[in-house]
């Protein structure tokens, strides 16, 4: 039986109306044909592609340019970006609210971008911060962090998050050079402070749906900080404590959330963090490999146990 | 052919269905619960992350069971008699797939996957060492020694047909790439014979849509999607010999000249028709994947042209593109939105569905924070090592110095 002899049944059946009969049955028609993700990730790749050819050239071309004329650009663009954004004044909600034109969330994106770059162009030729970044970063953080909140943006809400990483000290691309215990030091700094502030503001009520983003920012790092600490020859001990209670934590969170990702990054980093301690300082190539059979086993015992009441019949 | 019953995936279909349509407010809960119950069947299935950990441990476990076992009875070398074990064990993971499938009726649920995924591998690797051992394994002429390749593409076309998982039909694809390898040195005629795969491909699967139920559709829609993108690279020489080969070793490294000029300015008229071809059998069938690899390929083509023509890239490249893809979206846009009621064609800029704004969100944070990263300098811990961008990417682009 086809998907649309079956609506029309449940229409004859009385369990839909008419209406609705029509309705469903041209989306599954896909009568009209909906557009919105394919023209949204074109213009992202255009904001991209923009952005970086920007950079690019800035960077190649800066001294045949001349200072004034790059900076003239820059400048404009970000005022332009920045007008088109705030001669729109959608009223600010705390709740979500849709952006007031379709470009608008791009038009801001693209600005926000065009703000780096036009400020490592400044530091970087002028140095008129004289190497004090943690300014830059901060005060970059505060201003996407606004731009977010004020214009219901989850890309700035990204790069506010990002920039405050960076703050702290914390990169993604350049963690695996700097793994020492200063460094997962302020990676907790920097969860806990996100996640209490997260919580704070879900508990203000203020643009509750960014919620997840923190979270799921937040439990990323905090779980490659405490594993990078389970790696360590020495002193490990409490770092595997962490990693045991940030995975409980995560999975109670996804459980009872029905947040399944959480459930995905406990069991993941918690098997990875505890196999690299058990297996530890063990040369017997049978004995390793029983450990993965025994646990794998264990471990998809467990899985099951979990998924069998969030999973789905068909 | 096919392990499940056309209804129960069907069934599957449209409880996916109704689970959407409930969201989107265009059914109420209780008529979603009601209709829910006409369309049981006794498939199991979970949630994506489930889905991916279940896997995950299952290749874990499946690894470390064969490891153990070549430890354990210390079957290592020869290498004839570690194959034949192998291929005992492809047997042993695919029938185990097979009756998690008809004894638990799992779907996509993460183990059987795996379970199919480590019969192909194990069959792939067990052949090899029964037939080739002490060979070297670089690919060379030696149709004998493709049967390793067309074994692997031959299995998991079988797999993509048996259990329908999208992701098996590239696979069988990538085989397919190697195998001219084995069967002649000119790269041209490489090139022509994985084009000729890749479109008989094409028009076996035009003959599957034009057959087939409603919700086979979807399979055979990736499946169509991916041949298109296959060719197109196929026919790229610019992406196909210099970029692609480069990053992935360089050991077979070809330089575009080699070609014959003909055959050099053939792919450059084909990769311009191709796009627009792709395009307009995606608008027309209102297939979304195929619409995608016709956007992607369209996109590429620019990129490659430069390179195609000789001609040298400028930094400005990408600002040009950027504007092309922005304007592209934004007239689009405009001309759909003039349109009676919004619509022109069949098609609507407008938001139908809750599920796009959930992929844009994701989508934001995800690439959000890649994006970011080009923009954030490094570690406040050691502030003389501080170098600013380096991004060669998105974000703020300063990548180097100014």
């Amino acid at each position: 039986m086809t998907i649309l002899s079956r609506l029309e049944r449940w229409r004859e059946q009385g369990a839909i109306t008419a209406g609705q009969y029509a309705q469903l049955s041209s989306r599954y028609r896909r009568e009209p044909f909906s557009l919105f993700l394919e023209l949204n990730v074109l213009l992202y790749a255009g904001v991209l592609a923009f952005v970086t050819g920007l950079g690019w050239t800035v960077t190649t071309w800066s001294k045949q340019l001349g200072d004034l004329l790059v900076l003239a650009v820059l400048t404009a663009m970000l005022a332009g970006c920045f007008w088109y954004v705030f001669s729109r004044p959608a009223a600010w909600s705390p709740t979500e609210a849709p952006a007031p034109s379709p470009i608008f969330d791009y038009a801001l994106y693209l600005g926000s971008l065009v703000w780096c770059v036009e400020l490592a162009y400044l530091e970087n030729r002028f140095h008129v911060l004289s190497g004090q970044w943690d300014f830059y970063l901060l005060a970059t953080a505060a201003l996407f962090f606004f731009l977010a909140y004020r214009f219901d943006n989850r890309f700035v809400l990204t790069l506010a998050l990002s920039s405050l990483g960076g703050w702290f000290g914390l990169t993604i691309s350049r963690w695996p050079s700097y793994q020492n215990s200063t460094y997962r030091q302020l990676a907790l700094v920097y969860s806990l402070l996100v996640g209490v502030g997260a919580a704070v503001l879900q508990q203000l009520g203020l643009k509750t749906h960014f919620f997840n983003t923190y979270l799921n920012i937040v439990a990323n790092i905090l779980f490659w900080a405490t594993l990078s600490g389970v790696f360590e020859r020495q002193g490990y001990g409490v770092w595997v404590l962490g990693l045991l209670l940030t995975s409980a934590a995560s999975l109670a969170w996804g459980l009872t959330r029905g947040q399944f990702a959480f459930v995905a990054y406990a069991m993941v980093y918690a098997y990875v963090g505890v196999s690299s301690v058990l297996i530890r300082g063990i040369n017997d190539d049978k004995s390793i490999f029983a450990y993965f059979v025994i646990t794998a086993l264990a471990m998809l015992a467990a899985l099951i146990h979990i998924a069998r009441p969030f999973g789905r019949s068909a | 052919m096919r392990i499940y019953s056309a209804s129960s995936e069907e069934a599957f279909r449209t409880r996916e269905l109704l689970a959407e349509w409930a969201g989107d407010g265009l059914l109420s809960e209780t008529q979603h619960q009601q209709l829910e119950k006409h369309v049981a069947s006794e498939l199991h299935t979970t949630n994506i992350f489930l889905r991916l950990i279940l896997f995950f441990f299952t290749l874990v476990g499946v690894g470390a069971t064969v490891a153990l076992f070549f430890a354990v009875f210390r079957l290592w070398s020869p290498e004839k008699t570690s194959g034949f074990f192998l291929l005992i064990f492809a047997g042993l993971c695919y029938f185990s797939a097979e009756w998690a499938v008809s004894r638990f009726h799992l779907y996509r649920y993460g183990i059987e996957e795996a379970l199919a995924t480590c019969s192909c591998g194990f069959l792939c690797a067990g052949m090899w060492s029964v037939l080739f051992s002490g060979r070297p394994y670089f690919p060379q002429p030696d149709a004998f020694q493709s049967l390793v390749p067309a074994s692997g593409a031959v299995f998991s076309l079988w797999l993509w047909r048996r259990f329908g998982f999208c992701y098996a039909f590239p696979a069988a694809m990538i085989f397919a790439l190697f195998l001219p390898d084995y069967w002649t040195s000119s790269h041209s005629a490489q090139h022509v014979v994985v084009v000729l795969f890749y479109g008989t491909g094409l028009i076996c699967i035009a003959l599957l849509r034009a057959r087939h139920s409603d919700f086979a559709q979807e399979d055979l829609s990736i499946a169509e999607a991916f041949l298109w993108l296959g060719t197109y690279l196929a026919l790229n020489l610019q992406l196909s010999t210099l970029s692609l080969r480069a990053q992935w070793g360089g050991s077979n490294l070809r330089n575009a000249s080699e070609f014959s000029p003909p055959f050099y300015w053939m792919t450059w008229v084909v990769i311009w028709l191709l796009p627009a071809f792709v395009l307009v059998r995606g608008i027309r069938k209102k297939d979304r994947l195929v619409m995608a690899v016709g956007a992607i390929t369209a996109v590429l083509t620019f990129i490659s042209n430069k390179p195609y023509l000789g001609w040298p890239r400028h930094t400005w490249d990408p600002m040009l593109q950027g504007i092309l893809l922005a304007g592209v979206a934004l007239f689009i846009r405009r001309w759909l939105e003039a349109g009676p009621g919004g619509i022109r064609g069949g098609f609507t800029a407008a938001r139908l569905s809750a599920r796009d704004k959930q992929w844009i969100d994701a989508g934001s944070v995800v690439v959000g924070i890649a994006t970011a990263q080009s923009v954030t300098p490094a570690a406040q811990t050691r502030p003389t090592d501080f170098h600013f961008g380096g991004g060669s990417t998105g974000g703020g682009g300063a990548g180097g110095d100014f």
